[in-house]
């Protein structure tokens, strides 16, 4: 019998956008794809719906970054569009900045120190992280233990650099 | 106990470590202030990761109903194959028109050239019978064939009827001397698929390499004010149409290989133009090259005096978003 779609919806579909969208790097497409995964969990039926919505999930995110990949030229022409930028308040602005250097942070580590980070901030426990993941159970605490030094390390790495350039502007 | 491993703080300060090894780590860091002292370290650089990833999370909104996603949001997941799927339709259909349809090419190239080039020496226009097969005999004016197909596809599909009807129609005109009523463009932006777009792109990768290339000043001339272009692009090409309808092409570089087209004309000019196509098409059969670009749909604005429209191999969205950068060449 699958677990019950309706509740898994009201208290995963939150963290699915939230973990979708720190692998597009955006909130409508985030929630698409959310949305999508659990259309299609819907249709399927999966015996364990959780852990089966962020592997679909995280393959749709995968393919959609290909996807992105291929049209980066073009986007990188229409944001530098003047309009774009123009008329953004101050704090939306450092919210940007610390987004996109906790982004850089988040690329330097390993895709599966990532993942591991990822799905266990998405709510997901030890033992469902070890199954999407393929890690021994035992050594999520470690995988986890490494992500999260790494990541706190390349941010504040981030934020030097950042501060030596404007120091030299 | 020897001291306790990173993985385990980890795992104790998340709440994943076992009943049994919980116990005997909580008994070891009551002796050890080693291990104390590490777990205080852990516990700061979980909450510090914690908060750093939650610098980077979208904006909350609520949760749409469950029964709304019955219908799966597909379509921009899709669009890049159906483009492809659409390239790939166009190009089969294409050929096809071309190798088993040239009965219906030779007559409309008979017609085109007895109505713009009187003085060009006009084979005679075979029966469908005879010329069914390809023959290469008219492959001479083949560009001009590929544009008129081009433009029979498009307004059959314009006016929504079924291509083989226009093909019989297209030859009934073509006997009379009298050319296919293009279709109408419609006055607005028009908003098109990718299939289109690439369409535009082939037509005009076909129909335009052989516009004359002009200098500012005639382009100027032709519009009755500066052309307009996209802001930092480089201008490869002022063209006008040999049709002498007044159209004036810019083409821009979006990089080394990808081309914008902007296609111009005096808004006033482009309106009269299309009330004739209108009215009669008997008496104002308008020239093929202006044909071929007039029945692409496309997307248009008008800019000051002028309406533009663009074509180029990028998303309707991305071609938009450029056709509302246009600006006058200064």
């Amino acid at each position: 019998m699958p677990e019950d779609l309706a509740e898994i919806y009201r208290t995963t579909y939150t963290a699915l956008v939230r973990f979708l969208y720190r692998k597009v790097w955006d909130a409508e497409r985030a929630e698409d794809l959310a949305q999508e995964a659990f259309a299609r969990a819907l249709v399927h039926k999966p015996e364990k719906a959780r852990g089966w919505l962020f592997v679909v999930a995280a393959n749709m995110a995968r393919d959609d970054a290909r996807r992105a990949a291929r049209e980066r030229r073009h986007l990188t022409l229409l944001k530098s569009e003047p309009s774009a930028v123009s008329g953004a308040p101050e704090d939306e602005i450092d919210a940007d900045t610390r987004r996109t250097k906790v982004r850089a942070a988040l690329d330097q580590l390993t895709p599966r120190d990532r993942e591991a980070l990822l799905l266990w901030d998405a709510g997901m426990s030890y033992d469902e992280i070890a199954g999407q993941t393929g890690l021994a159970r035992g050594a999520i605490g470690t995988t986890l233990a490494r992500a999260r030094r790494r990541l706190v390390e390349a941010y504040d790495a981030g934020k030097s650099e950042g501060g030596q350039h404007v120091a030299r502007g | 106990m020897s001291h306790v491993d990173d993985g385990s703080l980890h795992a104790y300060l998340d709440g994943e470590l076992p009943p049994v090894e919980r116990e005997r780590l909580e008994a070891h860091v009551a002796e050890c202030p080693t291990c104390r002292a590490q777990l205080e370290e852990e516990r700061a650089l979980v909450e510090r990761a914690s908060q750093l990833l939650g610098l980077a999370q979208p904006v909350e909104r609520p949760t749409p109903p469950l029964h709304q996603l019955r219908q799966p949001r597909l379509v921009w997941r899709l669009r890049v194959p159906l483009a492809w799927a659409a390239s790939v339709v166009l190009a089969v259909g294409f050929g096809y028109y071309l190798g088993g349809n040239s009965y219906l090419v030779a007559p409309r190239q008979f017609a085109a050239e007895r109505l713009q080039e009187p003085a060009a020496p006009a084979t005679a226009p075979a029966p469908p019978a005879v010329a069914a097969p390809p023959a290469e005999g008219s492959r001479p004016s083949r560009p001009a064939a590929l544009r008129e197909g081009f433009a029979d596809r498009n307004a059959a599909k314009a006016n929504d009827s079924i291509s083989v009807t226009s093909g019989v129609v297209a030859i009934e005109e073509s006997r009379g001397l009298r050319p296919a009523n293009p279709a109408p463009v419609p006055n607005a932006a028009v908003v098109i698929v990718d299939g289109a777009n690439r369409l535009a792109e082939v037509r005009g990768r076909l129909g335009t390499t052989q516009w004359p290339i002009i200098r500012p000043g005639p382009a100027r001339e032709l519009l009755g004010t500066d052309p307009v272009a996209i802001p930092g692009l480089a201008v490869r090409n002022l063209r006008r149409s040999p049709a002498g309808d007044g159209v004036v092409l810019v083409e821009q570089l979006l990089d080394s290989t990808t081309v914008i087209q902007l296609y111009q004309q005096r808004a006033d000019v482009e309106r009269a133009q299309r009330a004739l196509d209108r009215s009669d098409a008997r008496v104002a059969a308008p020239p093929p090259a202006a044909r071929a670009y007039a029945a692409t749909e496309r997307l248009a604005r008008f800019v000051g005096t002028l309406r533009v429209e663009i074509a180029g191999p990028l998303t309707a969205d991305s071609l938009n978003k450029l056709l509302e950068q246009l600006k006058p060449i200064p």
